[in-house]
């Protein structure tokens, strides 16, 4: 079942993935405009719209992320995102559940070529400091004994932190003045994978599993930039 | 073309990568001590095999099970109590008897999502009263689930 959900889950993002590569064709180069000359200054406020299709794939799983960044100097995008994630399963041997909220911090560059200053096409590269405040617990939780009899213990929980580094890269297309949809792919490395000995979590929020050192994320976002000043 | 087909193909094979993990649990998860027999002979420790060990637990409001019956050994594997501080077995050998109490305390730990919790018991001390047993020495005092061939927690000394 939990193959079959993992199948059903993979290839839905693998989808996901061919979408947005053929929305990207888009941005091959940035467009020329002699007429205007003007750039749009103010912050770019984002949610990812990936997490909810993931309650589609993977219905135990919920979460939502919004960002926000500025462009405070030429290609120089200060980022930061906030969201929560919390996951709920039931396990054969014990149920188990996590959530918290996540932020992340970090910095964008654009290198995507600039010829028209008023055209915000971009294509970048930074990096993010992530960290969750999070709780998880297994409840339920049988341990077979072929001797003594079966053993049910009282349920685990522990709060937890987790902290992570981010790479990130990814892509902005300008649709219409001041409403962005981009796609953007992360590395991220857990700083400290061994926060809690007795059970690892299935789910930091904002990272993903805790299991795995190095692991991949995925955004789709929508964006809308708050045109303050031109200039 | 040719190049974006290769690279959807990759990004394909990456995810459906994920699912081909396919753990086995193992059926047993108790916590076992290993112990084995000694003797001192002129100051020297060598193994000792008994020839005939009979054991059981004793089990409160449960009936006696032989763990071994008469079994020609130079040690034994027993189960862990996680219902109590402490275990008690009854070992007999040949026409000798004596009860030994295991004292411990226990903390769960996760073997896998998949597998399930255990219990990873830690030895405090011994206790024997009838003689047949004459000393004891703990060697490791972590006991898990995960068994080793070469594991040994507990000498006793006969």
């Amino acid at each position: 079942m939990n193959q079959m959900k993992n199948i059903s889950g993979s290839i839905s993002r693998a989808l996901f993935v061919l979408l947005v590569l053929a929305l990207s064709g888009q941005v091959t180069a940035q467009e020329v405009s002699a007429r205007d000359t003007l750039r749009t200054f103010g912050p770019r406020f984002g949610i990812d719209l990936a997490r909810f299709i993931y309650i589609f794939t993977d219905p135990s799983e919920i979460g939502a992320e919004a960002s926000v960044d500025f462009e405070i100097h030429k290609n120089i995008y200060p980022v930061f995102e906030l969201g929560y994630n919390s996951i709920s399963e039931s396990e054969e041997l014990f149920d188990y559940s996590a959530g918290g909220v996540y932020a992340r911090t970090g910095m964008d560059y654009n290198f995507l070529p600039m010829k028209d200053r008023s055209v915000h096409h971009s294509m970048t590269i930074g990096f993010r400091y992530g960290m969750s405040v999070f709780s998880h617990s297994a409840e339920n939780v049988q341990i077979a004994n072929s001797y003594w009899g079966e053993y049910m213990p009282e349920p685990y929980e522990n709060n937890l932190t987790g902290h992570w580094l981010e790479i990130v890269g990814g892509l902005k297309t300008e649709l219409v003045p001041n409403l962005f949809l981009g796609w953007s792919v992360r590395y991220k490395i857990l700083l400290n994978p061994g926060m809690d000995p007795v059970m690892i979590p299935e789910l930091i929020p904002g990272y993903g599993t805790g299991g795995e050192n190095r692991s991949f994320g995925f955004s789709y976002s929508i964006l809308y930039k708050i045109p303050l000043l031109k200039r | 073309m040719r190049m974006k087909l290769r690279i959807l193909l990759f990004i394909f094979a990456i995810l459906l990568s994920g699912c081909v993990d396919v753990e086995i649990c193992d059926n047993n998860s108790d916590s076992e001590l290993v112990a084995k027999f000694k003797t001192v002979k002129e100051g020297l420790t060598s193994d000792s095999t008994v020839t005939a060990l009979s054991l059981y637990g004793i089990r409160e409001g449960k009936s006696d099970s032989l763990l071994y019956n008469s079994l020609s050994t130079s040690g034994f594997v027993v189960p862990l109590n996680p219902h109590l501080p402490y275990s008690s077995f009854v070992l007999k050998i040949d026409e000798q008897i004596d009860t030994l109490t295991i004292y411990h305390h226990q903390e769960l730990y996760l073997i896998s999502y998949t597998c399930g919790f255990a219990n990873m018991f830690t030895l405090e001390h011994l206790e024997y009263d009838m003689g047949m047993i004459v000393k004891d020495s703990i060697l490791n005092e972590m006991v898990d689930a995960e068994y080793e061939s070469d594991e040994e927690h507990i000498w006793l000394y006969l």
